[in-house]
């Protein structure tokens, strides 16, 4: 886990024990360079103010021991023999250096001032301890107050992220009450800038998936709505068959049995075929297609619907015709294509089926010599279980639905126009070689 | 009887006309809605099946206009669409009951004799007159406690007469109920029925109105 709030914590304490860290670095460097000029002054001020009085050395009035400042006094005369050491006992220092001096004794450092006088020399040293000391304190003062706020700013942070939080909680709780059935877009009003843009993506998949849940509803709906038709003939002949009062009747209510029974198996086997052309099913495997050898095989398809219902077929195939596409989708396509014409077109009637390259694909067309499809109803029939009026009998409704998921899946473009006989033109308009089906977005 | 069956797939039409024709209706199928509208202007029916989607003119809509005109022909909705709100919309719209594909012949022919006594006032099941009884699911007929043997047509013109006792219904009335649009009449069919039905009845429950109809006497 990841709190957002943890993290802010800890970045947070980092940065202040580093602040800290850094005032009290400046803070002791500055206050020990300050005290150092005071104290070096004050090192010369007590050296100048002993001047006079190195010659009653033994009697020299030291100012008492101020306990902290620690100072040494030191006077030597002019043969260099020490007359006076104010803290006997301490440990010596055996130098006599004029001016300002940095020593070191059994470990200590300290800072001594030499002045030479007619008399002598007046020597006064203090442990540089007592400076650092100074500014140690100095700088702790500094640190403290920060230190003492961390747990507040903490705590104030917690607070802060913790209503900064609150409405994702809220969205939280939103999602939680969602379902396939109620898909309704989150609402939470008062968004944060950084919230805002999750839930509008949010609202929008929810959007998308609510499309895909009702299309599919639909397309379930209407199947069962569908596969009733044909049932109810089914159960209709079967009942019939059971209650034939003579042979010739029961002959007949076979015969339709029969043919319900194609019929079921057709619509369902349509609808399978739709499902499977669906956009969103499994990527499909692409390879270099003949228009022309599919068309050819659903030609052969359909040629005994043909011949019962006396229609010419013929292919017109110009070489390399040649699509980047699904062999069996598209043989679906060209002989849902071919079976709608042949049964449209009266008998004695002909279906052309064209194909032929093109600057930036292929085509394929089917032309017949059927009613045609009215203007008006030309986008309508690509509708699922859409039926125009005088359509043939027993159709599913399906062909031109699946002709469409197809052509879509290879990104090719269907149109339906008037052939110069009047009938149905279809021309199905394959793109580039290179043509990608496209994909569920 | 005569049926007006409203129905835009052949299959399903071809196996009801068969079936009602089995039970001696005469079945009138349209698979048009504009048409069927036009049907139910011009003839009198004793009940009609009415599919709702229907090209042209959907079945509600027909229904509709069918009861605006103060017209009372029993109808019965048979139709995919099974969802609550389709059921109450076509009961609303004046439909006498409802039927959901796919559906059983009998419960469909149950229900076609149901809502025929409803029509005629009837509470029972069976139809009462004098000494006849006539028992419609069964399409049988006991004359003075016996059983008498009759002919699905013999049968047709019987219950046509004694739908409404009293009223007279002229041969062409008679040949209405009896035949479809399309089926052949024998020139005097009616009067071979009518014949027939004296011979197995006697000639005093069946009484003729001299160039008007028949019709049998309220008892």
């Amino acid at each position: 886990m990841k709190s957002i709030r943890a993290r802010l914590v800890i970045a947070l304490t980092i940065l202040v024990a580093m602040v800290s860290m850094l005032a009290a670095t400046v803070t002791y460097r500055r206050v020990l360079s300050e005290t150092s000029v005071l104290f070096d002054y004050q090192l010369r001020q007590m050296a100048l103010s002993l001047r006079g009085q190195i010659t009653m050395a033994p009697q020299i009035e030291v100012p008492p021991d101020q306990g902290d400042s620690d100072f040494v006094v030191q006077i030597w005369d002019l043969f260099g023999t020490r007359v006076y050491l104010s803290r006997p006992g301490l440990p010596m220092i055996n130098q006599i250096v004029l001016g300002y001096t940095n020593l070191s004794l059994r470990g200590e450092g300290w800072r001594a001032y030499g002045l030479q006088t007619a008399q002598g020399v007046i020597q006064i040293a203090q442990p540089i301890r007592v400076r650092e000391a100074l500014a140690r304190a100095a700088a702790l003062r500094v640190v403290i107050p920060l230190v003492l706020l961390l747990p507040v700013m903490v705590a104030f942070v917690a607070w802060i992220v913790g209503r900064g939080l609150l409405p994702l909680r809220h969205v939280t709780a939103e999602v939680q009450r969602r379902d396939v059935h109620g898909l309704s877009p989150l609402v939470a009003p008062d968004l944060p800038l950084e919230i805002a843009p999750l839930v509008n993506e949010l609202n929008r998949l929810l959007a998308r998936l609510e499309k895909a849940f009702l299309a599919q509803r639909a397309f379930i709906a209407d199947a069962a709505h569908e596969l009733r038709s044909p049932l109810t003939a089914l159960r209709l002949q079967l009942q019939l068959l059971d209650r034939a009062p003579d042979p010739v009747a029961r002959r007949c209510a076979r015969e339709r049995l029969g043919a319900a029974v194609e019929r079921s198996i057709h619509l369902v086997e349509q609808l399978l075929t739709l499902a499977r052309s669906d956009p969103g099913e499994t990527s499909p495997t692409l390879e270099p297609v003949d228009l022309a050898v599919v068309a050819a095989a659903a030609i052969s398809d359909s040629r005994i619907l043909a011949l019962t219902r006396h229609i010419d077929i013929g292919l017109d195939a110009e070489p390399s015709s040649v699509v980047q596409g699904e062999s069996e989708a598209l043989r679906t396509l060209a002989r849902n294509l071919i079976d709608n014409a042949v049964r449209y077109t009266p008998p004695g009637g002909s279906v052309r089926v064209r194909c032929r390259p093109t600057a930036d694909g292929a085509v394929l067309e089917v032309i017949d010599t059927g009613p045609g499809i009215s203007p008006a109803d030309r986008e309508r029939v690509f509708d699922r279980f859409y039926r125009h009026p005088g359509a043939a009998e027993n159709g599913t409704g399906l062909g031109l639905a699946i002709v469409k998921a197809i052509a879509d899946r290879h990104a090719a473009h269907v149109r339906l126009a008037e052939a110069p006989s009047g009938g149905l033109r279809v021309t199905v308009d394959f793109p580039t070689e290179r043509a990608s089906p496209r994909s569920l977005s | 009887m005569r049926v007006l069956l409203v129905e835009d797939d052949v299959m399903i039409a071809q196996g009801l006309e068969t079936a009602l024709r089995q039970i001696g209706a005469a079945v009138d199928w349209i698979r048009d809605g504009e048409q069927a509208a036009a049907a139910l202007r011009g003839t009198v029916f004793d009940v009609v099946l009415l599919d709702l989607g229907l090209p042209n003119r959907d079945g509600i809509s027909i229904l509709r206009e069918l009861r605006q005109r103060g017209d009372a022909t029993p109808v019965i909705i048979l139709t995919a669409r099974d969802e609550i709100r389709n059921r109450v919309a076509g009961l609303d719209a004046g439909a006498d009951d409802y039927v959901v594909k796919p559906f059983d012949l009998d419960e469909l022919t149950a229900r076609m004799r149901s809502v025929l006594r409803r029509a005629a006032g009837r509470g029972g099941p069976l139809i009462q007159h004098g000494d006849l009884c006539l028992d419609p699911a069964a399409r049988s007929v006991e004359y003075k406690g016996a059983p008498v043997n009759l002919s699905a047509h013999e049968y047709a013109v019987l219950e046509a007469l004694l739908q409404r006792p009293g009223a007279v219904l002229s041969r062409a009335q008679l040949e209405d109920r009896l035949y479809g649009w399309d089926e052949p009449i024998g020139s005097n069919a009616v009067e071979v029925y009518i014949h027939g039905l004296r011979r197995k009845l006697g000639s005093e429950v069946i009484r003729t109105l001299r160039g008007v109809g028949y019709f049998i006497p309220k008892s």
